[in-house]
């Protein structure tokens, strides 16, 4: 395969204005899905997709691995067309609620699907072996899957998409049906493929899970991709808030600081048992340290705000639904 | 074969015919294991079966040179019946259930072709079919015995012929499977099947001096589109010549053969044409 595009760059998956409408109805009434979706992932990196239910994470994983085919722009899958078999043989897609044959048994699905990749009988029996033992299904490999509960259906999904050892996962919520031990272990397993250099898609409605697993984000609301980047770097309050807990010393003049103090720009000051505490803007943190050395103050604690991903989610999905209504 | 080799050494073969047959063949047998645990294969078998074994009850009500023809006459009307009928129903449902259970979304994002999909889903079909035939023909034959009567070759030919339009009935189902729902396309395939069946007599009509298919302008281009359309299925049915003792020749068979099965690869590519523009939300 020529790769030698994806090799120099090291992006793995790219979306470039991917967009959806859905034809609905008689006559075929047109309901946008995506509106322009872009984002880059690059290789080795956890890239989590979050957004509100019918925010378009399934469409646009849909579109990515060939099962739906987009309205406009373009999917690149390690630089290149998606469709081809050997860049597709390169992703473990985990399906959104799995389902399997359910007349065969996880050793038979994984099987067949080591046939649909190519997989030498050698490689697919120990390579099936290996991961019903990973995800803990070694007691039912035997078992036709009709009798699986929904989490054990998500351990097969797993495996599966584990098979032949692909550079990309593709997850679509794969933490959904399982139970807090299952989410753990899961959640053990995506942090050693990590590890292992894998690079992880995955959608999730678990914020944590997000926020411990992953390196990036992309927030997706109505079909449009509205924050996306480094964690590390959206978690950063958008205002850069500084937080800081200041002592001031007991005497006449206190009043007199503690007015200046919550005189400073954007700052909101709480009188508390402690000290004293202080959101500011980040440019103002000189003007409070001047103050402070003129009234004779020490800070004892200054700290960089920094958000959660909840309220970055509340912020850029939810809020924005609101105000749109 | 190009291959894919995975960061811990892993080979993967992707490419290539070989690597495309493997493919298709992991379909195929699964399509046959899904088929032969279906209810409605198994409940069609057993009533052919029961038919078969009723035309030996009523051989007995035929005169005593007349009970073999009989038999003969039953079989060659019910084997190749149910076994349209297995093709018809079966085909319809072949996409919807996995569209429906959701299964395929597991296996499309795999590196398989869509069109390596549905080959290996008809072809597996296929090959139930024939199994159901040969199976059905093995009772018939037995069946025959016992009132003294024996296989010809003519009626063997028969059945193969029987086999080529099982085939051409099946891509035609799984085409209709491909465009809408199960029902729908049960109907639209019976119906192609019956208009089938009746072509060279549409084509009888249009080229007689009056009648409908002359005097009504509409009726008219309709019974021209359907002779270019649907395909001749008349030219499978040997029943009639091999029960008044005439050969079927092998040179008709071949020439029958390759038609039907242009036919069913037409269909087939319409099939994976039309799969490959669906969306599965």
């Amino acid at each position: 395969m020529n790769d030698s595009a994806a090799a120099h760059d090291d992006t793995i998956l790219a979306l470039d204005g991917l967009a959806k409408t859905f034809r609905v109805g008689f006559w075929g009434r047109p309901v946008p899905a995506l509106r322009g979706v872009s984002l880059t992932m690059r290789r080795g990196e956890s890239l989590g997709y979050l957004g509100p239910n019918g925010s378009g994470k399934t469409t646009s994983i849909k579109c990515i691995v060939g099962l739906i085919q987009a309205s406009a722009g373009k999917v690149s899958l390690f630089g290149g067309d998606p469709g081809e078999a050997q860049r597709r043989a390169r992703v473990g897609y985990l399906p959104e609620s799995p389902y399997f044959y359910d007349y065969l048994t996880p050793v038979e699905v994984l099987e067949y699907v080591g046939k649909l990749y190519g997989m030498g009988a050698r490689d697919r029996a120990q390579r099936s072996k290996m991961l019903l033992g990973q995800v803990g299904l070694e007691h039912a490999a035997r078992r036709p899957l009709r009798g699986f509960s929904k989490g054990m259906l998500q351990r097969v999904g797993i495996a599966q998409s584990l098979l032949a050892d692909p550079d990309l996962l593709i997850w679509d919520e794969p933490l959904s049906g399982l139970d807090p031990m299952g989410r753990k272990e899961v959640r053990d397993l995506m942090a050693s493929l990590r590890a292992d250099g894998k690079s992880l898609f995955f959608s999730s409605h678990v914020l944590s899970d997000i926020e411990t697993l992953c390196d990036a984000v992309c927030i997706l609301d109505r079909g449009e991709a509205v924050a996306q980047g480094r964690l590390s770097e959206l978690l950063r309050s958008e205002e850069l808030e500084s937080e800081a807990l200041v002592d001031l010393p007991s005497s006449d003049g206190r009043a007199a600081v503690l007015a200046n103090l919550a005189d400073l720009p954007g700052a909101n000051l709480t009188d508390l048992p402690s000290g004293i505490r202080l959101l500011l803007p980040t440019a103002q943190v000189p003007e409070l340290m001047r103050l402070l050395l003129e009234a004779g103050g020490t800070i004892r604690e200054l700290s960089q705000r920094r958000d959660s991903l909840e309220e970055l989610f509340l912020r850029k999905a939810v809020r924005r639904g609101e105000g749109a209504a | 074969m190009s291959t894919v080799v995975t960061q811990n050494g892993l080979q993967l073969h992707t490419s290539g015919p070989l690597a495309a047959l493997g493919r298709v063949g992991a379909v195929v047998g699964n399509t046959l294991r899904e088929a032969g645990r279906a209810k409605l294969f198994y409940g069609l078998l057993g009533a052919a079966v029961m038919l078969l074994g009723f035309s030996l009850v009523l051989s007995d009500l035929a005169l005593v040179d007349q009970k073999a023809r009989l038999v003969q006459s039953f079989g060659m009307a019910v084997v190749p019946l149910v076994c349209v009928g297995t093709a018809i129903l079966m085909g319809a449902l072949l996409l919807h259930k996995e569209i429906d259970r959701k299964t395929l979304y597991a296996i499309l994002p795999k590196p398989i072709a869509r069109g390596e999909f549905i080959a290996g889903k008809l072809i597996g079909l296929c090959a139930l079919l024939i199994f159901e035939l040969v199976a059905l023909a093995l009772v018939w034959w037995a069946v025959l015995s016992l009132r003294g009567g024996h296989m010809t070759g003519a009626i063997v030919r028969g059945l193969g012929l029987h086999a080529i339009e099982l085939v051409l009935v099946t891509s035609i189902a799984v085409f209709f499977s491909a465009l809408t729902r199960p029902v729908l396309s049960g109907l639209l395939t019976a119906g192609v099947f019956v208009v089938g069946r009746v072509t060279y007599l549409i084509t009888e009509f249009l080229a007689a001096r009056k009648g409908l298919f002359v005097e009504v302008p509409a009726m008219r281009a309709l019974g021209k589109a359907l002779v270019v359309a649907v395909p001749d299925l008349s030219t499978f049915a040997v029943t009639d010549p091999i029960l008044q003792g005439w050969d079927v020749p092998w040179s008709y068979c071949l020439s029958a053969s390759l038609y039907g099965l242009c036919w069913a690869l037409a269909f087939a590519v319409g099939a994976v044409l039309l799969f490959q523009r669906r969306d599965f939300t």
